[in-house]
């Protein structure tokens, strides 16, 4: 199975992906976790140390130094994650498929987008689950191209440009074919605020609560997952994992 | 004639961007009455020399234009050189105060969700209460600054009318080349509350809307919206441009026109990381740190808050119903502190 997590920048993409990840993991499912965001973070939620975070080996600039460029033949993505990619707690292998840290006029087309796509298509998923933490907006949506197979988590906390990013990824993945798009409404302070959210997105929707504990961890840059399992937010996530799974 | 080599549709339009460029310096040039304008005018030339060395530092880019761009180089350094002998006279610190006075040229950049869209409408909308000119750019294909401004989500995408094709510019348009990029702004940016004109992409919607699932369609005016902000000359203008979340867009130099940059910052590890990540790509500007959703933590560590935007639950309310914050709370203690940003840029207090 494939997931493909998208929304808006501080929606909570990361914070989901890592503790859906480290849940679909302990109920005994191999799982690579693909951080798509140019500016990878999902290595925090996972429960990677921060300096690895901060230091992690990221695909483009490992290719750009390396020489590679787009003319070259294209290194198969299993290689790749074998090259490239980290352990992170419970037997998840976690690769960055792009970053950026300096200027440069390199065209980002044999960038973070095409790896993710790369990625995204080639890994196989029949006896694993890959899941990517897709960068803020809409692009990478375009560009992982999910298929009818594949799930798409929408993820929106309350604000209006949040739910209407959240709206439009529903839109563009119906149009993409895929069956099964869940919309999770994040941070949720009410039911008021879920069912608002639910009639907006107009898709299968999951609650997750707004969680101070997650928020901490967050401050500390720790994952909310090893900070406290039983936090209302991450029990939540936990019945999510079982959900998309069953 | 490029050196020898058949000019590639990149070279083209590069050198059609430079001719674009000495029409803009000839403009601002023509109006020049004064220090003040010469004054804007010698900024506008090193803004456009700094934007050139990066297309000089990288050979492989432009490999057809070489000559082209030492000229241009030399016709830049020139108006520099013109403006310095206007302003020989004047006494260096009435120089430097008028400099200091000059429009603001200010690009936000930072983590998605750290609060870059309430802090740039919000500091926009201020600024044209003081009654200055505000000219605000939208560098994100996701919606956002135009609804916090006080506009509808789809207002203003680059008019028909204002860009064209040109196939060597990114994604295939430009800015059409009847019109400097201030006469644009005068004539065709929407105008949000308060008087700010506001120019944005088009948006990345699903076909049904009109928009086209397809990134290349919402940003197929990048280069014309990058080249439009870099070619704002006016000594009376404040620019101010919205940078899509993370390194993306600073990565490819949309904050190229920008002599300062704001980094807003929230509470978390990551959104400090990540603000870590985007510093070398502000090359030399001011920096500003703007700490969002402040409790009570101490600052992120190098990254001296000048303001600290305070958690404020009305402002969440005012975001969840999609309005303009200052309309809409304009006394919470989020909008005074922006307000206080505004101040001092306005005031100059330059940052440390």
């Amino acid at each position: 199975m494939k997931i493909a997590v998208c929304g808006k920048g501080g929606s909570g993409k990361s914070t989901i992906s890592g503790a859906l990840a480290r849940h679909l993991a302990r109920q005994g499912h191999k799982v690579v976790a693909l951080d798509c965001d140019p500016n990878p973070n999902l290595g925090i939620s996972l429960g990677v140390a921060r300096e690895s975070v901060e230091s992690m080996s990221p695909i483009l600039n490992a290719l750009l130094d390396s020489g590679h460029t787009h003319k070259d033949p294209k290194i198969e993505a299993e290689v790749l994650l074998d090259r490239y990619g980290v352990d992170a707690p419970e037997g998840i292998r976690l690769v960055a498929t792009g970053k950026i840290e300096r200027p440069s006029d390199a065209c980002l087309c044999c960038g973070s987008h095409n790896t993710t796509r790369q990625f995204f298509g080639e890994l196989g998923a029949d006896d694993r689950i890959v899941l990517a933490d897709l960068e803020a907006g809409l692009n990478d949506l375009i560009w992982a191209k999910p298929g009818a197979d594949d799930v798409v988590l929408a993820v929106t906390e309350g604000s209006a440009k949040s739910v209407e990013i959240a709206r439009r990824a529903c839109r563009l993945a119906e149009e993409l074919g895929v069956r099964r798009i869940i919309g999770i409404a994040n941070r949720t302070v009410s039911d008021v605020d879920a069912k608002r959210v639910g009639e907006e997105l107009g898709v299968e929707m999951f609650v997750v609560p707004e969680d101070r504990a997650v928020e901490d961890a967050d401050h500390l840059g720790v994952a909310a997952m090893d900070a406290d399992p039983t936090s209302p937010a991450m029990v939540a996530i936990g019945e999510l994992a079982q959900r998309i799974t069953r | 004639m490029g050196d020898g080599y058949d000019l590639t549709h990149r070279d083209e339009w590069a050198i059609q961007c430079m001719e674009r460029q000495l029409v803009v310096m000839d403009d601002l040039a023509a109006r020049a009455g004064d220090a003040r304008a010469w004054l804007a005018l010698e900024r506008q030339a090193n803004s456009y020399l700094r934007h050139l060395g990066t297309w000089l530092a990288k050979d492989r880019i432009f490999p057809g234009a070489r000559s082209e761009m030492a000229d241009h180089k030399a016709a830049l350094e020139a108006y520099v050189g013109r403006a310095q002998q206007e302003v020989a006279g004047v006494d260096p610190e009435v120089l430097e105060a008028t400099r200091a006075g000059l429009g603001l040229r200010l690009a936000v950049i930072g983590k998605g969700g750290a609060g870059k869209t309430v802090t740039s409408s919000t500091l926009a909308r201020i600024l044209a209460r003081k009654g200055r000119k505000v000219f605000a750019a939208d560098l994100d294909v996701n919606p956002g600054l135009a609804i916090s401004l006080g506009l509808p989500a789809s207002a203003g995408g680059m008019p028909p009318g204002t860009i064209e094709e040109h196939p060597g510019s990114i994604y295939g348009w430009q800015l059409t080349g009847d019109m400097t990029p201030i006469q644009v702004v005068e004539k065709f940016a929407a105008t949000a509350p308060d008087g700010v004109r506001f120019l944005g992409f088009g948006k990345i919607g699903p076909a049904s809307e009109g928009a086209g699932a397809d990134k290349s369609a919402a940003k197929q005016s990048v280069a014309a919206l990058v080249h439009l902000l870099l070619g704002i000359g006016e000594p009376d203008w404040d620019v101010i441009a919205d940078l899509e979340a993370g390194p993306t867009t600073p990565f490819e130099r949309y904050h190229a026109f920008s002599e300062d940059v704001i980094v807003v910052v929230g509470p978390a590890w990551r959104s400090a990381m990540t603000a870590r990540r985007l510093l070398p790509m502000a090359e030399g500007r001011r920096l500003t740190f703007v700490s969002n959703r402040f409790r009570d933590e101490p600052d992120h560590p190098g990254m001296p808050a000048r303001v600290r935007i305070p958690f404020d639950p009305e402002l969440a309310e005012v975001e969840r119903q999609g309005l303009a914050p200052l309309d809409a709370c304009p006394d919470s203690p989020a909008i005074i502190a922006i307000t206080r940003l505004a101040e001092m840029f306005v005031n100059q207090e330059v940052p440390v």
